[in-house]
């Protein structure tokens, strides 16, 4: 089994590390101290205080608040979008692309679904504008919530880690 | 001092990543090694440096012995460094209308050659290198050559033009042609040659045009475009490489000529027109020795071993001759060059050994620890246990004396790391731990080599194992242990074995051309006429190049011997066999019938006589042109036997050794210092500077005339 420095695992994040390291890391068995070292990195390039619990995308996380220890969904920039068992997207800002001259700009003409089909619906950061999902449902659909993780049980059986406190 | 007049007459040169290991040999077969770190800037100084370590064995210098050279050949990787690092010439592209992506799009195996079974179906790790040539530098232009060779749109020339006015006002050094079909008929794209050529000169520009067909005229368009963009993109800074060890010899008053070791086992000139196929050169040496060394011997069968840092290469020679792949890869590329056939896993003495977390196995490599040994040696910054660090704390190797005392080993900085990171996790003491990693490594090369051996129909016991390279010696008993070899061989010289090798092969050029020629069973005495009125007009079309090249070097082309050959299957089987022509010429239906019944006899030879299908016709799939001239090659030491007890002066001591779940006491042994015909019964430990040579307790082993060891079980 392989290990890594904290450098590395940073370059991991920024996707600049270098190939070599890259092709160890994907084809060898997972290292031990990943997670951590990978929330540590991630920590670190954040804006907030807050600790950062699980990584939900790559600018998106769950967060434990310094102040009050609730667990809430965080953006890069430090914008709340609140309990992290509630579906954050009802607390982003939409743009819906149901026409075909918003569809043009992402695909050629023609190229693109018919949007009485399936629609792109894309979720910014209300503060920073980082746009951290995509979904393409069919018109109707409701907002998908993508999931909802046990982090109880991750931490205590998958990584062997005390699981952060919670209020 | 006697021998300082004994002239020195060859000299054989492996340009290696890490060391660059020099061959010298005199008139009376007496050799010396000579190793020097390599130096990728000024490989001409790392030769140099070698050759000043080598000749100190016989108190000579690099300015007397020199002039007396009557041949040298280098071999190296540097081509290949510069093509795996991208550090080549800006090359433009002309290729066919709508074909610009093909070249970077690459065979989607590119993605993952040189992978270990285990990534190549880990798709996540699959991985298409930087192409050669970008796109941008990339122009189709019009014209269609159907696979019968019949123009189906003529060549537009104006495209040609246009397409090499873009491609030099985008700063390209070199020009590549390469349009689909042009191995069946030439015409298109010599012509767009021509144009380009003409559109360069009213440019004033002087930049070269490499056409595919002047070069490699051969099927499969993604393996022809590749080969003829590695010769404009590597080539020539190469040969600016080689002209400057050239002029280093000639500074320190050389005479010969300098020759490269090229894929097809052959050396060529380092002038010669076609330079891509030098890219791997460093193992073939090995091969080329071996077949020597077997026809001294009078062994036609040999299975070469040779075993490194980082992989386990093994290469058959049956009948006295070795195979050749006709689109190999290399640099993880599809090729059409001829290459010496060989088979190579990643596992070498200086693989990285580590514990899979889920299953506790031992798994070794891919990767490894290289120049840089093992956690046993300090300085080289390394903490993860790689095989050496376990042949160091058994006692294999000898801590002080590693690459002759050049660095120290640091055994108990192995055993700590041994025990953290194997031993303690699996519940072994240190040794069991170590010992249970040398025999994983032992069982893979002694499988790999077994079933190299039997998968291509043949049985072990009819061949003789030559084991070389710098870790050979040190695994020769475990990997043939229970083979059943004829006899194994490990030569005094292993470490500078391919560098031996290359001084043995011929000054040969070969030249190689597609062609589809299908004759039935029955034929009519024209249809054979015809078929061999083709093939010999390949012949002459390769006659002319091959000839060429040596006019390049001053030869007369009389002295040149020709020696055609072929490529032949039985119609609609899948594949040819490459046979050496049983006539000079083609011309009649009688030549026809002796070319056939030359790919009869081979055929039945390598497979079986009873598989022979003649019933479904022949096909000629490839024409073959080998011109060679007489050089000097090494002579063996031929030594007088000085009975079996070896001298009291080569006895070195004693060492524990572990091996079994034991701890026995291994007798020491100067390698130089044993006499022909000494014979030393296990367990001793045979060292030498650049090689160590484990027999251990249950082999036996005796040094012939040759200065060849053969190691026997006990039986």
């Amino acid at each position: 089994m392989s290990s890594y420095t904290n450098e590395q695992v940073s370059h991991l994040i920024d996707g600049t590390l270098d190939w070599e390291t890259m092709f160890r890391m994907l084809s060898m068995p997972k290292d031990h101290d990943r997670f951590a070292q990978y929330v540590a990195a991630l920590q670190s390039k954040v804006k907030f205080k807050d600790k950062i619990v699980l990584p939900l995308g790559p600018h998106l996380h769950i967060v434990q608040k310094a102040d009050t220890k609730a667990w809430v969904t965080m953006c890069d920039c430090g914008h709340d979008f609140g309990d992290y068992r509630e579906n954050w997207k009802l607390n982003a800002v939409v743009y819906v692309r149901d026409t075909e001259e918003a569809m043009v700009d992402v695909y050629p003409k023609l190229m693109a679904p018919d949007t009485n089909w399936q629609v792109y619906r894309e979720y910014y950061c209300p503060k920073c504008g980082a746009m951290h999902d995509v979904e393409a449902p069919t018109p109707w659909y409701p907002v998908i919530h993508d999931f909802e993780p046990d982090i109880e049980a991750f931490y205590r059986d998958w990584v062997n880690l005390p699981v952060p406190e919670r209020a | 001092m006697g021998h300082q007049h004994i002239p020195v007459q060859v000299m054989g040169i492996d340009a290696g990543g890490t060391m660059t290991d020099t061959f010298f040999v005199r008139a009376d077969g007496r050799f010396v090694v000579g190793k020097a770190q390599s130096n990728p800037g000024d490989e001409s100084l790392a030769i140099f440096n070698s050759s000043v370590d080598a000749l100190a064995h016989w108190n000579r210098g690099v300015d007397d012995v020199y002039p007396e050279l009557v041949t040298c050949v280098y071999s190296g990787t540097a081509m290949l460094n510069r093509i795996l690092m991208r550090k080549g010439l800006d090359v433009g592209l002309i290729c066919n209308k709508g074909f610009e992506q093909i070249h970077s799009m690459g065979r989607a195996l590119q993605s993952y050659l040189g992978y270990a079974l285990e990534d190549r179906i880990h798709l996540n790790t699959h991985r298409y290198d930087e192409p050669l040539v970008p796109v941008s530098r990339t122009r189709g232009v019009t014209e269609r050559t159907d696979v019968q060779g019949k123009i189906a749109i003529p060549l537009r020339e104006e495209e040609v033009r246009q397409a090499v006015r873009d491609l030099v006002a985008l700063g390209s050094q070199a020009i590549v042609i390469c349009l689909l079909q042009s191995h069946k008929n030439e015409t298109n794209e010599q012509r767009a040659r021509d144009v380009a050529r003409e559109e360069l000169a009213a440019l004033g520009s002087d930049i070269p045009v490499f056409a595919s067909v002047d070069y490699y005229p051969s099927r499969k368009e993604s393996h022809r475009m590749n080969t003829t963009i590695l010769e404009a993109y590597g080539a020539e800074p190469s040969r600016q490489t080689l002209k400057k060890v050239s002029d280093r010899f000639k500074d320190h008053g050389a005479k010969f000529d300098l020759r490269v070791m090229a894929t097809h086992g052959g050396t060529i000139s380092w002038k010669a027109k076609e330079l891509a196929r030098t890219i791997v050169s460093g193992p073939i040496g090995g091969v080329i020795g071996s077949k020597l060394l077997g026809e001294a011997l009078g062994h036609e069968n040999v299975a070469c071993s040779d075993i490194g840092g980082t992989s386990f290469d093994v290469a058959l020679i049956t009948k006295g001759s070795f195979a050749i792949k006709s689109d190999p890869d290399m640099a993880r590329l599809v090729l059409s060059l001829p290459l010496v056939a060989m088979d190579s896993v990643g596992a070498g003495a200086g693989s990285f050994v580590r514990l899979d977390p889920y299953s506790k196995s031992i798994k070794l490599g891919p990767d490894s620890a290289g120049y840089r040994v093992g956690t046993c040696w300090p300085e080289s910054g390394l903490d993860t246990v790689s095989v050496s660090d376990c042949h160091v704390v058994l006692g294999y190797l000898n801590p002080d004396n590693f690459l002759g005392g050049a660095i120290k080993l640091d055994v108990d900085r192995a055993r700590r790391h041994i025990k953290e990171q194997i031993a303690d996790p699996l519940g072994l003491s240190v040794e069991d731990a170590a010992a249970g990693v040398i025999e994983l490594l032992d069982l893979t090369l002694s499988e790999y080599l077994r079933a190299n051996i039997s998968a291509k129909g043949y049985n072990p016991a009819d061949f003789t194992c030559f084991s070389y390279g710098g870790a050979g010696p040190v695994h020769t008993y475990g990997y043939t242990e229970g083979v059943g070899f004829k006899d194994v061989v490990v030569p005094a010289w292993a470490a500078g074995f391919s560098a031996f090798g290359c001084a043995c092969a011929d000054f040969e050029y070969r030249y190689d051309k597609s062609v589809d020629l299908g004759v039935a069973q029955v034929a009519t005495e024209e249809a054979k006429a015809a078929a061999c009125a083709t093939l010999q007009d390949a012949w002459s079309e390769l006659a002319l190049k091959v000839i060429d090249e040596f006019v390049i070097n001053g030869f007369r082309p009389e002295d040149v011997l020709l020696i055609p050959g072929y490529k032949m299957q039985y119609m609609g089987q899948l594949n040819d066999l490459e046979i050496v022509s049983p006539v000079a010429t083609a011309a009649t239906a009688a030549d026809w019938n002796a070319i056939v019944e030359a790919f009869e006899t081979t055929y039945g030879r390598v497979y079986a006589s009873s598989a022979r299908s003649p019933e479904l016709g022949f096909s000629i799939t490839g024409a073959i042109l080998r011109g060679t001239v007489v050089t000097q090659k090494p002579v063996l030491p031929e030594d007088v036997d000085a009975g079996p007890i070896p001298p009291e002066g080569a006895r070195l001591g004693h060492r524990p050794f572990y091996r079994h779940k034991k701890w026995v006491d291994a007798t020491l042994w100067k390698m130089e210092a044993l006499k022909a015909g000494n014979h030393i019964v296990g367990p001793a430990i045979i060292e030498s500077d650049a090689t160590t040579f484990v027999v251990p307790d249950g082999f036996e082993t005796f040094v012939d005339k040759h200065r060849l060891f053969h190691l026997k079980e006990v039986k």
